[in-house]
């Protein structure tokens, strides 16, 4: 692993799934400490940024995308053989992403109704996220993820110690950015509350409802939340809306919307 | 309640007009000291705390619509500077910022730590209410009141001018007057607006302030004016409506941790700390440490934080508060009633900010309600169930011992009774037999671990009788009878024990009980008045209870022999040392007819209110559970309804004649 | 001792204050009545004054405790009152002719304002504010006496 005369660095890879390499380029857009972070990380692996390839073992393994097609399913346990440390970046491969939307519906309906010959795709019935396939080790969520985390996350693996990875609601950053509240002022369906924080808060910054694509914080009280928005007058459709984003498919968003879509029909 | 500042003096000699259009001059005034102003302004729908340049910059003409997890801004009827209430800023934001770095680190071959020192440019705050004066009051007991300070915190209160507002208006989710901080402001100011119809009524409250309002164009107000100021903020009094019963909320909080509605609520709550964010005082704080890629270079970031976090409470064994109800009841508990051994006063200042911020329309003056409801005024006492209540069934005691209390008053102490006995209350009382003596009821004077103690002065043929005994002897009782005292009556208020004679033998146990849970009273008293100094009972217990820091005892004797150093004067003269407020006392009375009928008048006539006084009737009895006939009084068996009374249950029929 | 120095004046006036008797009269009456008097200190067990004595003085009592005895046949001195700080002893003084009703003694080390008769009913007599805030006071110390008494009374006979 280590090279001859030097310190050994720790080997990263960054590998991809069913994405659209939004995470990878978050890696990327770490402009002013990109320097460092090559200089103290030899990237080994990572198509979007360079040709350069490398088989395992990798120290540090950084996995975007959702588990979607049926050649993802050995790829992943291969990749966590090969990885010391596993860390699924982005809402694809912590919660199954947008693509998981279609674990609701009729999978080979779609395929027949879009493709002339159905038969020559391969994909699985459902997008899952990683941790339904391998141990992860660390998960850094979002939609993209967020550049400050990944930092943390980097700095931590250097110095050591375990990230500091908060897990509040999205409120926090609202109000201690002072922001007003677009639920209560605006009336605005927003998904702040039982989201996780690590955004900065970023669409109600510009007075957009959060989209939840942080996905849900451990505990959320999600059923509340749907019974909440439906009470204050909005029909089920727009509440599984809600609910059905970048995220819908971890816990508790699946529950709130297989209930959901009991009442939509 | 929170105990406000000092009044500050609003001698109609200190008090200014300042017009309308001449607001500005105010703003300027402060800015030209060099100062930045925060004030009100609109932000993103709502009136926040942010940088006004100028008069301009307030929200004149605006109202707030407030209601649970609701609020809106709309056009109001007039150009008033300061027509609303507050916003979901809270001047927290200035004082105790949501980012803060507290220190950095270094490490080469050694390490190091370094403190920023606070640099605070001075700064106004403009706009601030009553209630917001009393969460500053808060904070500064938080940061300051104890040996381990928050000197930033110190640095930006000390740079704040404040220029406080009286609060002509107020949201459906204010409840100032409910926690003792409002509307009025009283203290805390450098500079005090009220304002009327034309402009303000201007005031001074430091030194500083005073030299600001010199400055300004301003002219003594008319009486009309400063009349118009001080109805103005007495109508918002009105306007808030009957005030929460918020006395005592400490400690009924306390009693309910098991109540099931925290259950309820922690169903709806969705914890996203927004109330925790909102609140005034709210101060709980994480630290998050930033640092470069190798560790050797980093700063730390003190961050609000909040108790409804998840792992606000984890350790590497376990998590404290595991459950959405154990945080929740942590943060209302904290807030209402903790906060007060903390702190020595309420953490909640009635704000309505968690109240209308909540996006889950959680209303805590309704969980409050619910789950600690001021103990109810109307207690009916109800009888425990009594052994052997028949006439004709006894229950059998042994006498295990016996005290002489005075000539012809002795203390029997009984053991092997029925467990029924020692669950009984003080107040209540046994019918006592032997066999070829009529049953006599006597009150249970003391109850023990192991037995209880009655108090029979020998008068009659079975009294008597039982005066002669010898430990080892054996009685027959029936009981424990009778109402007893409602000793939660007096929860957080003066409880005042006055006895006559052998009227302290039924009040025993019930000083027992105060002295034992004092600290659930504002005070214990006992006042005691005997015809001579050898008629007093219990004169060891009187010596303790004189000792100890827990009870307050006043003795005095109708008259007495020169040996006697003590008080002599009968017991109402003892009412002249009451210094509290009456209103605040409940009594628990009982003597000679005369004497409870001069004492209840006494205390009547001191503030004490009827529904606040208990009294102990004494009839002649037989049966013990009415159905003799003998001790009716007014409709009421002495045995059965009583002995305890409240006295506004009897009315007049307390002093009536042949009743 | 005799308030002699400004000192002392107001040390005498402070103590006035925390009397029921003296507080929130005018600070002239609160001056007057000091210069009027003397503080006196007693022992315990001290006669300051005997029952059927001409009735010489009054006296507020600033701390400790007085006992008011009388004699009873067949029975010997009897405490029928004792008079507690704040309250007054003596009362008959500001009435020209009349003798001490009991016996007043010092249960404990005392420390009174005492005012000569005499003196006090010529400046009742001339000073009307002063008799005007004064006689309440002596009239509301008498009516509890009396009360008390009454309450006695009713308790002795009613046994």
């Amino acid at each position: 692993m280590a090279t001859p005369g030097r310190t050994a660095r720790p080997r990263v890879a960054v590998v991809k799934f069913a994405s659209c390499d939004g995470c990878q380029l978050t890696i990327l857009d770490l402009e002013d400490q990109l320097l460092e972070i090559v200089s103290r990380f030899d990237i080994v692996e990572f198509p979007e940024a360079t040709s350069r390839r490398s088989p395992g073992p990798y120290d540090l393994v950084f996995v975007e995308g959702s588990i979607s097609a049926p050649e993802h399913l050995d790829a992943i346990k291969e990749l966590r053989k090969q990885a010391r440390i596993l860390v699924a970046i982005g809402a694809c491969a912590t919660s199954g992403g947008i693509q998981a939307l279609r674990n609701w519906s009729n999978h080979d309906a779609f395929q027949a109704a879009v493709y002339e010959h159905p038969e020559w795709i391969e994909s699985l019935a459902t997008a899952t996220p990683i941790s339904d396939h391998v141990k992860v080790d660390a998960e850094l969520r979002g939609c993209p993820i967020d550049p400050g985390q990944l930092s943390e996350l980097l700095t931590a693996v250097l110095v050591g110690r375990r990230p500091q990875i908060r897990d509040e609601a999205v409120c926090r950053e609202c109000k201690r950015k002072g922001i007003v509240c677009l639920v209560v002022a605006s009336g605005e369906a927003c998904m702040g509350p039982v989201t996780t924080s690590g955004c900065g808060a970023l669409c109600p910054t510009y007075d957009r409802g959060c989209y939840g694509c942080f996905g849900p914080r451990a505990n959320a009280n999600a059923k509340s939340w749907s019974t909440g928005l439906l009470k204050s007058g909005r029909p089920p459709e727009e509440v599984w809306r809600l609910f059905a984003g970048f995220t819908g498919y971890a816990e508790p968003f699946r529950t709130t919307l297989t209930e959901l879509g009991k009442s939509k029909g | 309640m929170i105990t406000s500042p000092a009044p500050s003096q609003t001698a109609a000699a200190r008090q200014w007009f300042l017009a309308r259009h001449d607001l500005g001059a105010l703003v300027e005034a402060i800015r030209d000291t060099g100062r930045r102003v925060i004030g009100p302004t609109i932000r993103e729908n709502a009136i926040v705390y942010d940088e006004v340049q100028s008069a301009a910059d307030l929200p004149a003409g605006w109202r707030d619509e407030q209601t649970a997890g609701r609020y809106r801004l709309e056009h109001s009827n007039d150009d008033r500077a300061f027509g609303y209430t507050v916003g979901p800023t809270s001047w927290k934001r200035f004082t105790f910022p949501p980012n803060l770095t507290i220190a950095t680190a270094h490490k080469t071959t050694n390490i190091g730590f370094e403190q920023p020192v606070p640099d605070v440019p001075p700064v106004a705050f403009l706009g601030v209410r009553a209630c917001e004066i009393a969460a500053l009051a808060v904070q500064d007991r938080v940061f300051l009141g104890s040996q381990f300070t928050d000197e930033d915190f110190r640095a930006r209160r000390s740079a704040a001018f404040i220029v406080a507002v009286q609060c002509t208006t107020c949201s459906s989710t204010c409840f100032c007057t409910s926690m003792g901080t409002g509307p009025e402001v009283r203290g805390g100011y450098d500079i005090l607006l009220t304002e009327i119809e034309d402009g303000f009524v201007i005031q001074s409250g430091s030194p500083d302030g005073a030299a600001i309002v010199a400055k300004l164009p301003t002219r003594r107000p008319s009486h009309a004016e400063a009349g118009a100021a001080v109805d103005n903020v007495e109508a918002v009094r009105t306007q808030m409506g009957e005030p929460l019963p918020m006395a005592g909320i400490g400690e009924r909080l306390k009693l309910q941790l098991d109540h099931p509605r925290w259950v309820q609520v922690a169903d709806r709550c969705v914890e996203c700390g927004n109330c925790t964010m909102s609140c005034p005082t709210c101060f709980c704080t994480s630290v998050v440490e930033k640092s470069d890629l190798d560790g050797k270079s980093s700063t730390t970031e003190r961050q609000w934080d909040s108790c409804f976090d998840v792992a606000f409470a984890k350790v590497a064994g376990g998590d404290f508060r595991a459950r959405p109800r154990d945080r929740y009841r942590q943060w209302l508990t904290h807030k209402f009633s903790t906060w007060w051994d903390q702190f020595g006063s309420s953490g909640c200042v009635g704000c309505g900010r968690c109240i209308t911020w909540c996006p889950v329309k959680i209303d805590v003056r309704e969980e409050l309600a619910a789950i600690a409801p001021p103990i109810p005024p109307v207690i009916k006492p109800v009888a425990v169930e009594p052994v052997a209540a028949s006439p004709g069934t006894y229950s059998i005691a042994r006498l295990a011992s016996m005290r002489a209390e005075t000539e012809d008053t002795t203390t029997l102490s009984l053991t092997d009774v029925d467990p029924a006995f020692l669950s009984g209350r003080p107040g209540q009382f046994v019918m006592i037999a032997l066999p070829a003596f009529p049953a006599v009821p006597i009150s249970i004077s003391r109850f023990r671990s192991n037995g209880i103690d009655l108090t029979i002065r020998a008068v009659g043929a079975t009294s008597t009788a039982l005066d002669n005994l010898h430990p080892g002897a054996r009685v027959g009782l029936r009981g424990p009878l009778g109402t007893f005292w409602p000793i939660e009556e007096a929860y957080g208020r003066h409880a005042v024990v006055v006895a006559g004679g052998v009227g302290l033998s039924p009040l025993h146990g019930l000083v027992d009980a105060l002295v034992a849970n004092h600290d659930r009273f504002e005070s214990v008293s006992l006042f005691y008045g005997t015809r001579t100094p050898e008629d007093r009972l219990f004169r060891d217990d009187l010596t303790a209870w004189s000792a100890s820091k827990s009870i307050d005892v006043a003795v005095t004797v109708d008259r007495a022999g020169p040996e006697w150093k003590g008080r002599v004067g009968v017991v109402t003269t003892l009412f002249d040392m009451i210094s509290w407020d009456c209103t605040k006392v409940t009594a628990f009375v009982v003597g000679p007819e005369r004497m409870m009928q001069a004492s209840v008048q006494g205390l009547i006539s001191k503030g004490v209110p009827a529904d606040r006084i208990c009294v102990s009737m004494e009839r002649h009895m037989e049966c013990g559970i009415g159905l003799c006939g003998h001790c009716q009084m007014a409709g009421r068996f002495v045995c059965k309804d009583g002995p305890v009374f409240r006295l506004d249950d009897l009315g007049d029929m307390f002093n009536r004649e042949g009743i | 001792m005799h308030a002699r120095t400004m000192d002392d004046y107001v040390a005498v006036i402070a103590m006035l204050n925390h009397t029921w008797f003296g507080a929130e009269l005018s600070p002239e009456t609160q001056e007057r009545l000091v210069k009027l008097g003397e503080i006196q200190d007693f022992e315990t067990d001290e006669v300051i004054l005997h029952e059927g004595d001409d009735a010489r003085e009054m006296g507020i009592l600033i701390s400790g405790r007085i006992a008011l005895r009388t004699l009873v046949p067949e029975r010997g001195p009897v405490t029928i009152l004792s008079v507690e700080p704040g309250d007054i002893f003596g009362w008959s003084a500001v009435l020209a002719d009349t003798q001490a009703q009991s016996t007043v003694v010092a249960t404990e080390p005392s420390r009174a304002l005492v005012i000569e008769g005499t003196h006090l009913r010529a400046a009742l007599k001339e000073d009307h504010a002063l008799a005007a805030s004064l006689y309440p006071r002596v009239l509301k110390a008498v009516a509890r006496r009396l009360r008390a008494t009454r309450l006695q009374l009713l308790d002795l006979f009613a046994r």
